[in-house]
């Protein structure tokens, strides 16, 4: 079935009302879960599951689907204006979103996520539907080593995420580096710094460290001073609380750089949306005009993270729709679920369930303007969530930080660790300690180290098996370019001021 | 008077034998199933399907309800079935897992032997895959390219402690071949690794592999059951393909808390020996490609001695640090 | 009143400690494995690269000492600071005890009360109704549960 026939198929199923329902339903569940730090989209669509036993595969599908990408419009609503991420992926967004929200701009800060996640998220789908096998076929020439560079990538980002002190960003990624190396090692089953506790064998939680590090640190820094002013002034008039024709203006890269960077990353099986986020913010760094002003509460950095994070679903939904490969847990549980309800995913599936593959993508695009018109009336709703006095709004935070990290597995000690976290992310702040790159060494830690021992192993201890890949030197060549800014930023300034001196 | 006396004795004596089976055990409140992933894992899937069919077969009068006690590695789910000593509404869905990751883990507080078991339920097989084109037709030719170079071959799977790495072990011992072992965490990315010909082989379950195999992109080389599998027909077994290694089965069952009594135990194998001869059951486990495995709670007691035994000295082989 | 830079000494110190550390326990495990690196390959680098770069900050923090007055550090600003943290340990600590409602009702009275200086009432009603609230929310309605405690919620 060509594309445009399966399209207008895929349309007259997506609309039937039942399934707009489904849609609907889909969306804002995942709306609500996006919004609820810790309770992740992966642990609903499960819980959902013996529900849609009863359910048509195409209804049940389009509805977990809404859940799935819609709980990432919802991640960015409580990063924006608590400084707590909904989830993994919204941590980049806190970075200038909360910022934004500080100078009274939360309206458009929000505004902004829902339009750069619309726009993304619908580019997603379009390229799922146009590109898919054949993007399919080189994603599966991606291996180890190609994923080393892009996590070497990745972490070359720390050098344009570092502000004033290169050093103090380094030592901070460098903590991360080793928080994520807590647990047991994957090749040999060892277990790394548990100091004995079994509690951290699986590692510790992403999540109980982006609660603890930004939103708990913050808090904590807040309540230093007895008589502040309101922290975050409240938006006021229909202006204020949706972005204005600058802001968008200046998002258009950004709009662009989300879409495409998302989805490319989301479609390699393992690499997630956290790390398209933080690569996408990197990039619109790098190519800004004005680049020390992200940090501080810029538009395009809150549109590119959050249109990356909302096309890696789509991204995402390729290999397990065209090849039955799951590429993160999140798909892994739908795959499960189509399993479950007697489809077999895997090279065929497409051919053989041609409604249900139109269907959903169909049902995508219909999800991602519902979205959009359920996120943008209620930005006047959440913005009054900042006129609570400072002395209620903490608390509060704190609760949610509590709840956040209890409901990930149902832990104390969790708890525990995040009271550790946000004691950490509270002298940071002090000591003038970025937090992007803590998160961003916890995040690819990991995955790097994985990477690096995987691509060894398959080489036989050859290092050169990393640059002699084509896809995997690049992405290498680049990492050391940005690394080397610094040094050329410095070169250049000194001879700047050599040629002025000169005359 | 006495004699009426001592005859009313005589008679109460010869009855108490019989009084155990008078005093059967029933639960009085919803039961509780603890499983050691999230919702959506393997163990949580399986616990789910489990007080479905129960329900939907009428084995008992009181709800199952499944509780997710994730995390530690597993470690989390059985500390807790320890904790819960004595509660005979409790009951726990163990993994093979449950048995091999004390042996490697300083940690572990406990094992399965503090657990009571109850019964085992499904044994899952394997296959062993290439990627269509590759050059190996049949098992042996792969051994043999491994043979001439040792160490060179590769094979995607989990981590050291998991099946696919016990299968290599075992294999590579009998055969006197040699290739290495690449872990991943995710089945997404093992499968990516051979499909891009960024590995040779894998070991994975026939129902992860049916689709790769029916859209030609994987070729089977030999099956890895105790019984041939009916999706296989003209695939070789292990041993007809000319490896003869033990059979070392991925394992899922039951086990309770210690100190329960002997009647509630004979009620849980009561209850899931009915329920494997249900349909429901038969058909759950041909849909999943799962052998029945059934065994109750004295032969599941001498199976876990054997299997941690066995892999006790394959992972001391596999070169992994041995605790226990 | 101390400056950052002596901040930056301190805690340059301390993840001069961690790396010392990460290197230790990375010299106990493999360095290579059969197959490839082991698991104290990449903490033994990242830990050397903790402690160099740990020594560069505390070296650049000590020479500009005397001329850098910095910014100056209030104490009592962050005495309060560490009281809301102590405050909220030890609600994590009541939360088993407690449950998570009872703890969350007096932390969010002593936050408002004791730290803001808010009436004694308006303190306890605001904490009545916060946790009242997550209660609602959290384990009614979106059916995530919560630590409990003697009281049975």
């Amino acid at each position: 079935m060509d594309v445009l026939s399966g399209l207008i198929h895929g349309f007259s199923v997506a609309v039937a009302p039942a399934n707009l329902m489904w849609c609907f339903v889909g969306c804002f569940l995942g709306t609500v879960v996006g919004i609820m730090p810790g309770l992740g989209p992966a642990a609903t669509i499960a819980m959902l599951l013996p529900l849609t036993f009863k359910m048509d595969p195409t209804s049940a599908i389009i509805m977990l689907a809404g859940i799935y990408y819609g709980a990432k419009y919802g991640g960015s609503t409580t990063s924006i204006l608590l400084n707590v991420p909904g989830e993994s992926a919204s941590v980049v967004t806190c970075l200038d979103g909360y910022q934004m929200a500080r100078k009274g701009r939360a309206g458009a800060a929000l505004g902004i996520a829902a339009i750069a996640s619309f726009i993304a998220g619908t580019v997603g789908v379009i390229a799922l539907m146009l590109i898919s096998p054949p993007l399919a076929k080189v994603a599966l020439s991606f291996s180890s080593p190609e994923y080393f560079a892009l996590m070497a990538l990745g972490l070359a980002m720390v050098v344009l995420l570092a502000g004033k002190s290169l050093v103090k960003a380094l030592l901070a990624m460098l903590v991360g580096l080793w928080i994520a190396s807590i647990g047991t090692d994957l090749f040999t089953a060892t277990s790394r710094f548990t100091f004995g506790h079994s509690e951290l064998l699986d590692g510790v939680d992403f999540v109980i460290v982006a609660i603890g590090v930004f939103a708990v640190g913050e808090v904590l820094g807040n309540m230093e001073q007895r008589e502040a002013p309101q922290v975050l002034p409240v938006p006021k008039g229909l202006r204020n609380l949706l972005p204005t024709v600058e802001e968008l203006k200046a998002c258009r890269f950004a709009f662009l750089n989300g879409s495409i960077v998302g989805f490319l990353i989301g479609v390699l099986p393992g690499a997630g949306s956290t790390i398209a986020s933080f690569i996408s913010y990197g990039i619109e760094k790098a190519v800004s005009k004005h680049p020390e002003k992200f940090g501080t509460g810029v538009p395009e950095g809150v549109a590119a993270p959050e249109g990356a994070n909302n096309s890696e679903t789509g991204g995402a939904l390729v290999p397990m729709l065209t090849l039955g490969i799951p590429g993160s847990s999140t798909t892994a549980i739908l795959l499960a679920a189509l399993i479950l309800w007697g489809l077999k995913p895997g090279p065929l599936m497409i051919q053989d369930n041609p409604n249900l593959f139109w269907g959903l993508v169909a049902s995508m695009y219909v999800g991602n303007v519902m979205l959009l018109v359920l996120n943008i009336p209620l930005i006047p709703l959440f913005a009054q969530i900042l006129r609570l006095p400072v002395e209620l709004l903490y608390p509060i935070i704190f609760g949610i930080s509590m709840v956040g990290v209890y409901s990930v597995s149902g832990s104390l000690f969790d708890v525990w660790m995040l009271s550790a976290f946000g004691l950490l992310g509270y002298l940071m702040r002090k000591l003038d300690y970025p937090s992007a790159p803590l998160i961003l060494g916890l995040v690819l830690g990991d995955s790097m180290e994985r990477a690096l021992r995987q691509s060894l192993m398959m080489s036989q201890g050859e290092l050169g098996i990393l640059v002699s890949r084509p896809i995997s030197a690049v992405m290498l060549g680049l990492a050391v370019l940005i690394l080397l800014l610094p040094l050329f930023r410095r070169a250049n300034a000194w001879r700047v001021r050599a040629l002025e001196e000169n005359g | 008077m006495t004699r009426t006396l001592v005859a009313a004795l005589l008679g109460a004596a010869l009855l108490t034998p019989a009084a155990p089976v008078l005093a059967q055990f029933k639960p009085t409140k919803p039961i509780e199933i603890i499983v050691h992933t999230g919702p959506g894992g393997g163990a949580d899937v399986l616990a789910r399907f489990i007080a479905q069919a129960v329900e939907k077969e009428k084995l008992a009068s009181v709800r199952m309800q499944v509780n997710n006690k994730s995390g530690g590695g597993g470690l989390t789910a059985m500390n807790y079935v320890v904790e819960k000593k004595g509660d005979a509404h409790a009951i726990a869905i163990f993994t093979g897992n449950w048995l091999t990751n004390p042996l490697t883990q300083a940690e572990a507080k406990v094992t399965i032997k503090d657990m009571t078991p109850v019964v085992r339920l499904v044994l899952e097989p394997a296959v062993v895959v290439v990627k269509a084109d590759a050059p190996y037709k049949t098992l042996r030719d792969f051994i043999d390219a491994a043979k001439k170079q040792p160490g060179q071959l590769k094979q995607s799977g989990g981590s050291i402690t998991s099946r696919d790495n016990v299968i290599r072990q075992l294999m590579m011992k009998q055969t006197g071949a040699n290739w290495a072992f690449i872990s991943f965490p995710g089945g997404g990315e093992r499968i990516a690794a051979l499909l891009g010909g960024h590995v040779n082989m894998m070991v994975i379950e026939p129902q992860e592999a049916g689709e790769h195999i029916r859209a030609g992109n994987m070729r089977v080389l030999a099956q890895i059951a105790e019984k041939p599998l009916a999706a296989f027909p003209k695939v070789p077994t292990l041993k007809e393909a000319g490896v003869d290694i033990p059979y070392v089965p991925q394992v899922r069952g039951v086990v309770a808390p210690p100190g329960i009594p002997q009647d509630a135990v004979a009620y849980y194998e009561d209850l899931f020996a009915r329920l494997s001869k249900t349909a429901t059951w038969r058909k759950y486990l041909e849909d999943q490609q799962f052998e029945d495995g059934f065994q109750r709670s004295a032969e599941l007691s001498q199976f876990f001695d054997q299997f941690t035994n066995r892999m006790r000295e394959i992972l001391k082989d596999a070169g992994a640090k041995v605790v226990r | 009143m101390k400056s950052v830079a002596n901040g930056d000494v301190v805690s340059g110190g301390v993840l001069a400690g961690l790396g010392v550390f990460v290197v230790l326990q990375a010299s106990r495990w493999d360095y290579l494995a059969p197959d490839g690196p082991g698991p104290g390959f990449f903490p033994l680098w990242y830990g050397l690269v903790l402690i160099a770069l740990s020594l560069v900050l505390m070296i650049g923090a000590l020479r500009r000492r005397p001329a850098d007055s910095g910014h100056a550090v209030h104490w009592n600003e962050v005495r309060r600071a560490l009281l809301a943290w102590a405050a909220l340990t030890v609600a994590i600590g009541f939360l088993n005890v407690l449950g998570f409602v009872v703890s969350f009702a007096l932390l969010t009275f002593f936050i408002v009360s004791i730290m803001y200086r808010r009436p004694l009432g308006f303190g306890l009603a605001a904490g009545l109704a916060s946790a009242a609230a997550f209660y609602l929310v959290f384990p009614l309605a979106l059916n995530v549960a919560l630590p409990t405690g003697l009281f049975g919620f």
